[in-house]
């Protein structure tokens, strides 16, 4: 491999310093702006990563390298190799200075590897026309969108719903829909597998709509609940009251409700339906909802695989 | 998997800046499955700037456009599919001579196709343009010894 001469390196150098300084402050700022406007009552959603924060601020960051890097005259492959290292510099400094989770950064990797390189090669040929007026705009329009991004209201809420059949009757299905010991049952789903905590145990105050449950996960973190609806072997609802402190989950996602529907097939078994609602404070929503649906749905069905066992012990 | 998007996803090509993303994707994939691609579209981009007059720009639905004062000649996709408009007469003519499609998406037109993979076919994508380019401008572009190695591009 030739080695690049001193000004190449340098200006690669510059390029990626440069945009993860601008890209940093950028987040930084809109994030605390973000804050404040909610402390005070007047942002219409907690926007804490918003739109912007994953979308057009790679997009700077890969404009800003191109700016740096366009007098090189640089392969494409060699734009894609360094926007590549630019993108985990990006990931590490935010695991640094943002304090993301580890999971949370694996989930945004894609997508911001995705518009840094995309950013990067539109720059590559813009730069070359040497068009100070387009080039002054360009950086214009994208700071007008996160600033309208950061102002704009952020409601994203969905649910998630996954449906089991038990072979067992509905009686010997609801003690375990309601509360059920530790689940010892391998983790299946990858992440999980590398750290992701996983639904353990879920357990009751009472057994009356107003009592108390708590739903514990792998890592000791608990999630407290309060059962709205509460109709032996047919409907349990929880609205989740407290969610764990942990930066995984924090400013990204609220999970809202909990139910479990219970019918009875006529044949000695029983279907067992697990819906989730949550709100998510990340965007662009249709992105992070594939990973959350996901995650979700590996949520239900762990539970719901470890009911099934349960219920279908002593049939 | 190009021709899959352009099929079911083509609405989302006036969504800013889903085209650039997706031909960014289709680099990096380029960049996976056949290393030497990219290369061959950056001679590609690098001899037809040498022409007098060329110049590129971002294309508005993904990937590069070369132009001759203002006016499009062509462009290319991440994927090495490069795309030239003549008028019909030069398009039918060109069918029989190269192994060329009809445009991915504008069959009935003066548009052709044509899929970069190899050396050889980075030279005949540069003849594709040479020809749009002479069609356009009147006068030949310089053949790669009449050029002096004078950098024209930035202009």
């Amino acid at each position: 491999m030739v080695k690049p001469p001193p000004i190449t390196k340098s200006k690669i150098f510059d390029g990626i310093l440069i945009s993860n300084i601008i890209s940093l402050a950028i987040v930084g700022l809109t994030k605390f702006s973000a804050d404040g406007l909610e402390s005070n009552n007047l942002g219409s959603g907690s926007g804490i990563f918003i739109f912007s924060s994953f979308v057009i601020v790679p997009l700077l960051m890969g404009f800003i390298s191109a700016w740096y890097w366009h007098p090189l005259q640089l392969k494409t492959s060699h734009y894609i190799g360094w926007s590549a290292v630019n993108s985990v510099i990006a990931i590490l400094a935010s695991f640094i200075f943002l304090r993301e989770g580890f999971i949370c950064l694996i989930i945004v990797s894609p997508l911001i590897f995705g518009f840094v390189v995309t950013g990067a090669l539109v720059g590559r040929i813009i730069f070359r026309r040497k068009n100070d007026t387009l080039n002054v705009s360009l950086f214009g329009v994208l700071l007008l969108v996160i600033v309208v991004d950061t102002f704009s209201g952020h409601e994203n809420v969905h649910m998630v719903s996954d449906t089991m059949i038990v072979n067992a009757p509905i009686e010997k299905v609801w003690p375990h829909v309601v509360e059920y010991k530790p689940i010892t049952i391998k983790e299946e789903y990858w992440l999980f597998k590398i750290g992701m905590p996983s639904p353990i145990q879920s357990t009751v105050d009472g057994h009356e709509a107003g009592a108390g449950r708590k739903c514990i996960f792998s890592n000791g973190y608990v999630f407290d609940e309060t059962m709205t609806v509460y109709k032996p072997n047919e409907e349990l609802t929880f609205d989740v009251i407290g969610q764990p402190h942990d930066p995984e989950i924090m400013g990204h996602i609220d999970i809202l409700r909990g139910q479990f529907i219970l019918k009875d097939n006529g044949d000695g078994s029983t279907t067992v339906i697990g819906s989730s609602w949550y709100k998510l404070y990340v965007f662009p929503g249709w992105y992070f909802n594939v990973w959350s649906e996901s995650i979700t749905r590996n949520v239900h069905l762990r539970v719901m695989d470890h009911i099934k066992l349960l219920s279908e012990e002593n049939v | 998997m190009f021709d899959l998007v352009v099929k079911y996803a083509a609405p989302l090509k006036h969504v800013p800046p889903l085209p650039h993303v997706f031909d960014a994707l289709l680099k990096i994939w380029s960049l996976l499955s056949n290393r030497n691609l990219l290369d061959y579209l950056d001679e590609l981009e690098r001899e037809v700037l040498l022409w007098k007059g060329t110049s590129i720009v971002i294309h508005k639905y993904g990937g590069t456009q070369f132009n001759y004062h203002g006016k499009e000649l062509g462009h290319i996709h991440g994927n090495g599919l490069l795309d030239v408009l003549f008028n019909r007469k030069v398009k039918a003519e060109l069918i029989q001579k190269y192994t060329l499609n009809e445009h991915h998406i504008f069959k009935d037109s003066g548009w052709i196709s044509f899929k970069i993979k190899n050396p050889e076919d980075k030279q005949i994508a540069i003849e594709l343009l040479r020809l749009a380019y002479v069609s356009k401008s009147l006068t030949p572009a310089p053949l790669p010894e009449e050029r002096g190695g004078i950098l024209l591009d930035d202009r």
